[in-house]
């Protein structure tokens, strides 16, 4: 990061953005692409099966839906968190790109036959009509299959970055073990535990949109509701079990953040709040399915809605814990979310981020008494911006507020402490540190004389 | 500032110091990697061309056909929507390729440029999503909307300006990155954007996809009749993309020349030194013979399917040559500056080296000595992170334990405080967070400890 041009996000910062871009990919990658396209080419050969052509047209329409989802947003949100990612952590992802550059590309290849057969299933759902039904469905197979294999390999990309396990031959120079990098300990209980919950939630996404494209036919919607209601049902156990394996991998430091990372530590104080919550959002979703398979035509559109708010409710918590329980790390143990590597922080304690701060003005790269404000507030953005905004989304001023330059300094010096385990400790010399702690005071005093302003 | 033959590039970050995913196989796999990139670029520029030039002909014919009230310009219109569904999704998908190798060849080049171009670098993504799904819109309400027109050329008006809206942020970024010599700290993308040489080339890109768009409906009007289908909507193909190919491409010559000279010095010369005009050469030969034949059949509407193939043939071997031009361009400006990278990183790396392993051997945090003089408080507290905040004597973020101890709270007390503060106790000091970390035991030995601090 310290070497990397600056760019500063205004009020959202960087973490709102990259998170908006991340969770909008999950729920559509997870609900339209891998589980949609596994419910529906299901639901597609079961309504081939019953011979129920209504059923078949009710499959286009979801099938709609989830093809305007998937192509126009998801897959674009998809290259999007590599296009956050390498704005807002250069080093992170470049370096998770020499790891796994096969294994992508791999995934490029077989994203390829995804799309095509995506096209194929949709576009000629239609032109083939029922007649060529059979023939139709080979192409939602063929597409079902791929998309899952996509997330196969994602999956391991992302439990590298969370349980890298022993992936590094060599520290100097780096030499990464191509091979145990991707057998890493998380893949499979993730990828297994991702698999179900999506075929979940697409089968519940299916649930809302069927309540809403059978508002005139109540036979077809108990037939429907019952069929997906039951897929449902089946991913549940398999989701809880391949859960609790998935959790077991996950190292101790990460699982005792995992409450702050639900709660944030604001509400840190009430860890029953997480657990209601996430036991609630579950319960709800299991009455409405309950609901829906007892007497699929008395249930109110409301319970169809109030089910998918719990489950996009349960993916955004999800992926929250799972980010933030990585911390302070970007890549577990390798290197902290500033970019710095852990194998850095030692020469750069001696000798500075300035020194090698190329996109830092020369004018600021050595500090004076004069500039050191200025400098200070550089080296916010090398290594704070990551997290924390200014004054908007998670701002600094308001960790800050009341501190003295000297209180401010201290706490810089134990950021990575068993009080704020999740933060990646200040790298530099101890002159940079007061620079920092002289920029962060200025805010404070700022605060303050705009707060007597106002009154 | 910089000497042609030997440019200095004063800012430039690291590289990453992992190897490039070869497996030691770099004189096997760089080509590839070269090769890959020329080649999937190409494929992804191909699909962007007919995307910009399909969705705005579609609005346009869409527009003519309510003018002249006539059904044929209407259905040329909606057969246009298909290759923009497919290219939107074929050349965001193959758009993919290139961005992958290039992020893992010229990492912090590419990376660094993004930097300098954000935010808007991100309306490639954003404005991507909201153009394709107004595009979705255009092209899924055309009979809904058939007695609408004025608001269904509007939606699709709206879509085609968005799609062209994405290029100058895609150029800004693809230039800065190929011209390290002229990043500043201040850099930013309002200047890159209105720079000539990326004015230039996005002049040259836009007339570069219509003129391929005018192939691909050239192809399409003579695929459509060689099928014998919808003759009248084939006819205005055939017309419409010879036009749409000759007149780009003529200016095409004109305007490539001058943006091929915006280049800094030293990638031009050394572009010629490793003998890549040679390609430029081929591509304006080849295009002058597809130029040539579509002149020769402008106002024949039936066009020989042999003679549309060849000229199609002609510009895919001036596509092919001008991805290599282009390519050659890129290598020629990095290669100094990827050369003065490497050094610099592995001046750092060394350093690194150094310095972590002697810290390795340094004794981690309190010494032994040391530590054999503290209480069991005072390691408590360290070992909690109390002292992030604490000290014994003094006030640093929070009160002085002595402070704390002055209150006179019992043990058992300070145990609850210590899981749930209560600043209403200490006005003037940043509220304590809840310390939920402390073992309820070691809780027990710290209050025990604060209340005997005299």
């Amino acid at each position: 990061m310290f070497d990397y041009p600056i760019f500063e996000m205004p009020v959202l910062g960087h973490r709102l953005i990259f998170a908006i871009d991340a969770i909008l990919h999950v729920l559509i990658s997870h609900g339209a692409a891998v589980g949609g396209s596994i419910v529906l080419a299901l639901t597609q050969w079961y309504a081939i099966k019953t011979n129920d052509q209504k059923l078949y047209d009710l499959t286009y329409k979801i099938l709609f839906v989830m093809f305007i989802a998937a192509t126009a947003i998801g897959a674009l949100a998809g290259i999007g968190i590599w296009i956050h990612a390498n704005i807002i952590d250069p080093p992170a992802i470049g370096s998770l790109l020499r790891v796994f550059f096969w294994k992508w590309f791999t995934e490029w290849i077989v994203f390829n036959v995804e799309l095509i057969f995506l096209l194929a299933w949709f576009l000629t759902w239609k032109t083939y009509g029922w007649e060529k039904r059979t023939q139709n469905l080979k192409f939602g197979i063929v597409y079902a299959v791929s998309s899952w294999l996509t997330m196969v390999i994602i999956t391991a990309i992302l439990g590298f970055m969370l349980t890298p396990g022993n992936w590094l031959k060599s520290d100097f120079p780096a030499q990464p073990d191509y091979v145990a990098s991707l057998f890493n300990p998380g893949w499979i209980p993730s990828l297994m535990f991702r698999t179900f919950f999506a075929i979940g939630f697409a089968a519940a996404i299916s649930m809302y949109w069927t309540w809403w494209f059978t508002r005139n036919d109540l036979a077809l919607r108990e037939k429907a509701e019952r069929w997906f209601g039951r897929i449902v049902l089946a991913t549940i156990p398999m989701t809880i079990i391949f859960g609790l394996w998935y959790y077991a991998q996950i190292p101790q430091e990460a699982k005792s953040l995992m409450f702050v990372a639900g709660l944030t530590t604001k509400y840190i104080g009430h860890k029953e709040m997480l657990i209601i919550a996430l036991l609630g959002a579950f319960a709800l979703i299991l009455v409405a399915v309950f609901a829906f398979y007892l007497k699929p035509k008395a249930v109110p559109f409301a319970l169809a809605s109030l089910m998918m708010v719990s489950y996009v409710f349960l993916v955004a918590e999800f992926e929250r814990i799972r980010e933030f329980v990585r911390k302070p790390y970007i890549i577990y143990g390798y290197m902290y979310a500033h970019g710095i590597r852990n194998s850095d922080v030692a020469h750069l304690n001696n000798v500075g981020v300035l020194k090698y701060a190329s996109f830092v003005p020369q004018q600021y790269r050595t500090i004076t008494e004069e500039n050191k404000v200025k400098v200070g507030e550089y080296l916010f953005k090398l290594e704070c911006r990551v997290c924390h905004s200014v004054d908007g989304v998670n701002a600094i001023t308001k960790k800050v507020k009341g501190l003295d330059e000297n209180a401010i300094y201290h706490r810089i010096g134990a950021l990575n402490s068993p009080a704020t385990p999740f933060m990646p400790p200040f790298v530099g010399t101890d002159e940079e540190r007061k620079a920092l702690a002289a920029y962060l005071a200025t805010l404070v005093e700022q605060k303050q004389t705009q707060t007597a302003v106002n009154k | 500032m910089n000497n042609p033959n030997n440019p200095i590039f004063p800012y430039l970050p690291h590289d990453i110091p992992l190897p490039l995913p070869t497996g030691g196989m770099d004189a096997l796999l760089i080509p590839v990697f070269h090769i890959l990139l020329v080649v999937s670029f190409l494929v992804h520029i191909i699909f962007i061309n007919v995307l910009l030039g399909s969705s705005v002909l579609s609005v346009i014919n869409n527009w003519i056909g309510h003018l002249k009230n006539d059904k044929n310009y209407d259905k040329v219109a909606y057969l246009l929507t298909t290759p923009v569904t497919i290219s939107e999704n074929m050349g965001a998908l193959w758009g993919v390729a290139p961005l992958l190798i290039v992020s893992v060849m010229y990492t912090a080049f590419f990376y660094s440029a993004s930097v300098m171009n954000s935010p808007q670098w991100l309306h490639i993504i954003w404005g991507n999503v909201v153009a394709f799904l107004i595009s979705y819109l255009y092209k899924f309400s055309w009979h809904k909307l058939e007695d609408h027109k004025a608001l269904h050329i509007t939606i699709g008006a709206i879509a085609a300006i968005l799609f062209l809206s994405l290029p100058p942020v895609f150029m800004s970024t693809v230039q800065l990155y190929v011209t390290p010599s002229t990043w500043t700290p201040n850099t930013h993308f309002w200047d890159v954007v209105s720079r000539p040489d990326v004015l230039f080339r996005l002049a040259h890109f836009y007339l570069g996809a219509f003129a391929v768009n005018g192939m691909f409906m050239l192809l399409y009007g003579v695929y459509k009749k060689s099928k014998g289908q919808d003759l009248e909507a084939a006819n205005i193909l055939i017309r419409q993309g010879k036009a749409w190919f000759l007149v780009p491409t003529v200016l095409n010559l004109f305007v490539g020349t001058l943006a091929f000279f915006q280049f800094p010095n030293y990638g031009i010369e050394s572009f010629y030194s490793k003998g890549f005009e040679v390609f430029i050469i081929i591509a304006v030969i080849s295009v002058l013979g597809a130029i040539a034949i579509l002149l020769k059949e402008f106002f024949n509407d039936n066009i020989s399917p042999k003679h549309a193939y060849l000229a199609a043939g002609l510009l895919l071997v001036t596509l092919i040559s001008m991805g290599i031009t282009r390519h050659g361009m890129r290598v020629s400006l990095l290669e100094p500056a990827i050369a003065q990278m490497q050094k610099q990183t592995q001046e750092y790396l060394a350093a690194v080296e150094k310095d972590y392993k002697e810290a390795k051997t340094k004794p981690v945090g309190i010494s032994v000595a040391e530590a054999a003089n503290l209480s069991e408080g005072e390691k408590l507290v360290a070992k909690n992170g109390c002292t992030a905040c604490h000290a014994v004597d003094t006030k640093i973020v929070g009160p002085a334990f002595k402070e704390v101890a002055k209150k006179g709270y019992t043990p058992d007390r300070i145990v609850k405080l210590i899981y749930q503060p209560e600043p209403s106790n200490w006005p003037g000091y940043t509220p304590m967070p809840p310390m939920a970390n402390v073992p309820k035991d070691e809780a027990e030995k710290i209050a025990k400890w604060i209340t005997e601090l005299k």
